[in-house]
């Protein structure tokens, strides 16, 4: 085990970044790789480097750390630096992620450090792929995810922010959904069920097996025939709904 | 809203209450042995209904007088001339509504009003319209002071909730925490610069401890709060972080609320600046005019609206703060275009006195 690990160090402050790379100076095992000014950068140089370690600050504008972690699908070999986060400090003292608190001593980063380089030879030995840091993250991520307002989408490079209140109606393709939201549509990999189990379930109703609508977009439910029904949605769309779906929307119309 | 015709319960009072002031003058006739009783009825309840709405409209001659703006030579006027006219439809009334009663029962006069009895009538006419005159004013004062009551009440309370907000800004734990962390990376960048920002923290600090507790502080004193913090931020966000003032000499002598630009700059800065890569200029524009203190924030933002940060709650409470500090006399405005933001804000001019 003497690859030498390869580090990765993002934070929007210059010289939070280059206190990171002064400590770092006592640690010659380890490459610092690159150094990312937003999160937006962050998610590209992770794709694109896959780093051993992550430095990663948890305040940043426009994408926070912890949505960095959600677009990358990355859930170990990180260590949070943070100024403030009651939120996330909470998450992470139940679990195995460990953090930084700004200002910290050299002692203290050493000791994080420490903890990651543990980490990360039990995770390339270990058979079982989720380690408890793994786990934390997951967890720690879906507590965010609860109190969502808008959705993270990477798509081909670029980073879409989709308000949660602009979504019309989610379609679900083979392996993807398609989000429609504002006259415009986003492709994400995730399954429908997965996506609906993340939404306010007043706000968003599955009307058919393949359809998630928001209800404030829905204009009115119209029969096309006998058995069958469609909503049509303030922005012109039609949306097939099933005979439970119909139910359902129902149900929070009225 | 006219407190008896909004109440349903109140009118059906107001209307039994006049019904008997009707059955009243109809007893008074009949008693002074001027006509027999059912003409007297036919005769008086009519008319008290039309005098419960005449005497109802008073409230609206009260209300056009508001009391702030109303001479008593003015108000005697208006209520005496009103009351005169009401006296005078009210005799109208009366001797045309009898008429019409002889008329249609073809009959001998049955009431013979006498030129006393009309005396009498108007005299009635007058007196009741000048009552209620005076009855709705006084009603309408005590309206005025619950109403005061309940506005100081919400306005302490803002203003309590406003007080709390400057403690609370003062001690941003994201602003204190990540200057600390500058100040431990340029220990070993810039020994010298770690000093400056040093001062320059505890500076801002100490003076937000000691305007918290001023009602109003002149300008001069935000300013220079505003450049501590400021000058804190630049080492934080080094170039990116570009800023300009303009004040003139008379404006900086004016008295205003405690912290109402330091937190505009933080915005500027949180929502602004840090979000676009190569930051920017924020532009701090104050001039007194016609009695005015004007104040203007501009700063560019990321064009993509997607990356704005923030939900302008923030810029709500400093509307509510200067609405319990000012009431209807100050101004908030901001809009958002392509790629600034600019916040403008009006408040009264108030001339420091103090020599200091």
């Amino acid at each position: 085990m003497n690859k030498r690990l390869q580090v990765l160090i993002v934070d929007d402050e210059e010289l939070a970044r280059r206190l990171s790379l002064e400590y770092l100076r006592a640690h010659p095992d380890l490459d610092v790789i690159g150094e990312c000014e937003t999160g937006l950068e962050a998610v590209d140089a992770i794709n694109r480097l896959n780093p051993d370690l992550v430095l990663l600050d948890i305040q940043m504008p426009q994408l926070s750390g912890l949505d960095v972690l959600e677009l990358t699908g990355r859930r170990s070999g990180v260590i949070f630096t943070t100024a403030y986060d009651q939120y996330a400090l909470k998450a992470f003292d139940l679990h195995a992620v460990d953090y930084l608190l700004k200002p910290y001593s050299q002692q203290r980063f050493d000791e994080a450090l420490g903890k990651a380089r543990k980490l990360l030879i039990q995770e390339t030995s270990a058979s079982s792929p989720t380690s408890s840091s793994t786990q934390a993250l997951e967890t720690l991520l879906a507590q965010q995810s609860e109190k969502l307002q808008r959705l993270l989408i990477r798509d081909r490079g670029q980073v879409h922010v989709v308000p949660l209140d602009s979504i019309d109606y989610v379609e679900a393709q083979d392996d993807y959904i398609l989000i429609h939201a504002a006259g415009k549509s986003y492709m994400k990999t995730q399954s429908l069920s997965e996506l609906e189990a993340q939404l306010d379930a007043g706000k968003f109703v599955r009307v058919h097996r393949s359809f998630l609508v928001q209800v404030t977009a829905v204009q009115s439910i119209e029969k096309t025939s006998k058995d069958s029904q469609v909503a049509i949605l303030k922005s012109g769309a039609q949306v097939a709904v099933s005979r439970a779906g119909n139910e359902r929307l129902r149900a929070l119309l009225s | 809203m006219h407190p008896i015709l909004s109440d349903r319960r109140r009118f059906l009072v107001y209307l039994i209450a006049w019904m008997m002031t009707g059955v009243l003058i109809a007893r008074l006739l009949v008693a002074a042995d001027l006509t027999n009783w059912s003409f007297a009825l036919l005769f008086s309840l009519p008319l008290a209904l039309f005098g419960s709405f005449l005497t109802s409209s008073a409230y609206f001659v009260c209300r056009s007088l508001p009391f702030n703006r109303r001479s008593f030579s003015l108000a005697a006027l208006v209520f005496a001339s009103a009351a005169l006219i009401s006296g005078l439809s009210w005799l109208g009334l009366c001797y045309g509504w009898n008429r019409v009663l002889v008329l249609a029962s073809d009959d001998v006069e049955v009431l013979h009003l006498s030129s006393h009895l009309l005396v009498l009538f108007f005299i009635t006419g007058f007196a009741v319209y000048l009552l209620a005159l005076l009855a709705f004013d006084v009603y309408i004062a005590f309206d005025n002071i619950r109403e005061a009551e309940r506005r100081e009440a919400a306005s302490r309370l803002l203003a309590r909730d406003a007080e709390l907000q400057v403690l609370r800004s003062q001690i941003d734990p994201h602003f204190l925490f990540n200057s600390l962390n500058s100040i431990s990376a340029l220990t070993a960048i810039d020994a010298n610069a770690a000093r400056t920002m040093t001062i320059a923290l505890a500076d801002f600090f100490r003076q937000t401890l000691a305007i918290a507790e001023k009602e109003k502080i002149s300008l001069k004193d935000e300013l220079r709060l505003c450049e501590n913090f400021l000058a804190v931020e630049k080492i934080r966000f080094g170039k990116k972080l570009d800023t300009e003032f303009e004040v003139t000499e008379e404006a900086e002598s004016a008295l205003i609320p405690p912290m109402i630009l330091q937190p505009l700059l933080e915005n500027a800065i949180k929502h602004g600046i840090r979000n676009l890569p190569k930051g920017g200029l924020i532009r701090v524009t104050i001039f007194q005019r016609e009695g005015w203190l004007h104040i203007a924030v501009e700063n560019p933002v990321s064009a993509d609206p997607g990356n704005s940060t923030g939900n302008g709650l923030g810029l709500v409470n400093l509307r509510q703060r200067f609405f319990a500090l000012y009431g209807e006399q100050a101004r908030v405005s901001w809009q958002r275009g392509d790629e600034k933001f600019t916040l403008e804000m009006a408040l009264p001019f108030e001339p420091n006195n103090q020599t200091q």
